[in-house]
């Protein structure tokens, strides 16, 4: 069920406007601790890539 | 139509004299001309009143949702042993019948509190389409003739092919007949083009992202907060919407445009399995915001990934109550 209302999330998220890249899911266990700093790698590199986020910032 | 509206009068009057309903929830012709407005009749004398044709707007299922809910908070109060259980019957065309059965998986209400009188339905007349067709000048008369809607206005008289006043959810409808009904009134109705359906998100989707977003915030920005949308959408009932929590606060009150957004957006993201595209929000927006270009999205997603059309049928469970062992995961990401 969780993968069902991510993969509508991550479509809905996309045609609405903000970058496919900017909602990342994937599935790591507890125990995965190398697995876990591979993703975060990942994550860091695609979201450096893309820059800094303007879209459902709200500035107070 | 005349036939109809007879059929259907008597039918109502059997239903309240038998003691079939306690109240029936239909529609009335409306104050303005060319409308019709939800009535609710417990007197059998009162059937009458009642209306079915191309501008009855509303989806009716959230009134029943509202009548049930409120009866049984009352019972609450009751005794037991002398609780009361109230009947509601529904004029219900193909929408509305989605949403009762959206209702009835959903365990809001049981299938013997509800009669559903079913009506075929061949599309709704769109205010705002109509009102931009007459060059938004005020409707002082108006009248149906055949395919055509003769419309008076201070300027004059113009006649408008129905077809062209449609709401855009009518024109591609794939369930115009109810899903189910106690009593149906009338023959089948002829079918829309529902292979047309999802033209308009397919040529939103091969947009660029920025003008994807550009269009999404310009839409937003009319917005403001009056819930209308809310109010009107048979699939939000919740006791508590998320906008009125305070612990947590989920959204920021004010005129801040990211709230606005992400309102639109949470109420939108709940739909998901749950929208019928009745187009009650599109209709009741006094500001025309472009909700269905974003909620028929969600309703494509849905039947692509999970081949579900929300409340098409009693059997088939919400999708987001399930899940299949082979459903797409291309999205999870794998370094």
């Amino acid at each position: 069920m969780a993968r069902r209302k991510f993969a509508t999330l991550k479509r809905f998220l996309d045609y609405i406007g903000l970058e496919g890249d900017r909602t990342i899911f994937t599935w790591i266990s507890a125990s995965e601790g190398e697995r876990f700093a591979n993703v975060i790698k990942g994550v860091t590199a695609k979201v450096r890539a893309l820059g800094p986020a303007t879209k459902l910032v709200k500035k107070l | 139509m005349e036939n109809i509206d007879k059929k259907l009068r008597e039918e109502a009057k059997r239903l309240l004299e038998e003691k079939k309903v306690d109240v029936l929830i239909g529609y009335e012709t409306g104050t303005l001309p060319l409308t019709a407005t939800p009535c609710f009749i417990t007197n059998p004398e009162d059937a009458e009143k009642l209306v079915w044709n191309a501008f009855c707007t509303q989806n009716l299922a959230k009134f029943v949702h509202d009548l049930i809910s409120q009866h049984r908070e009352s019972q609450k109060r009751v005794k037991p042993e002398d609780r009361k259980k109230k009947v509601v019957g529904v004029v219900a065309r193909g929408c509305t019948t989605r949403s009762i059965v959206l209702h009835l998986q959903e365990r809001q209400y049981a299938r013997d509190e509800i009669v559903i009188i079913g009506v075929p339905c061949t599309g709704y007349v769109d205010r705002k389409r109509l009102s931009a067709l007459v060059g938004g000048e005020d409707i002082r008369e108006g009248a149906r003739e055949g395919d055509q809607l003769v419309v008076k206005t201070a300027v004059g008289e113009k006649r408008i092919p129905l077809k062209d006043a449609l709401a855009a959810n009518c024109l591609t409808c794939r369930f115009n007949n109810p899903i189910m009904s106690d009593v149906m009134i009338g023959e089948q109705a002829p079918p829309m083009s529902p292979d047309q359906e999802y033209v308009e998100i397919e040529a939103f989707e091969n947009l660029p992202t920025e003008e994807r977003w550009a269009y999404f915030t310009k839409e937003m920005n009319k917005c403001i907060r009056c819930y209308a949308c809310r109010q009107a959408c048979p699939s939000c009932y919740c006791k508590t919407c998320f906008v009125e929590q305070s612990q947590p606060q989920w959204v920021g009150l004010g005129e801040d445009a990211t709230d606005t957004q992400v309102f639109q957006l949470m109420r939108l993201f709940h739909m998901v399995g749950r929208c019928v595209d009745c187009g009650s929000c599109v209709s009741v927006c006094p500001m025309g915001v472009d909700l269905r270009k974003f909620l028929k999205k969600i309703d494509k997603d849905c039947f692509e990934l999970f081949e579900n059309r929300a409340g098409s049928s009693m059997e088939d469970a919400p999708p987001l109550s399930r899940a299949k062992e082979h459903d797409k995961e291309d999205f999870v990401f794998n370094p």
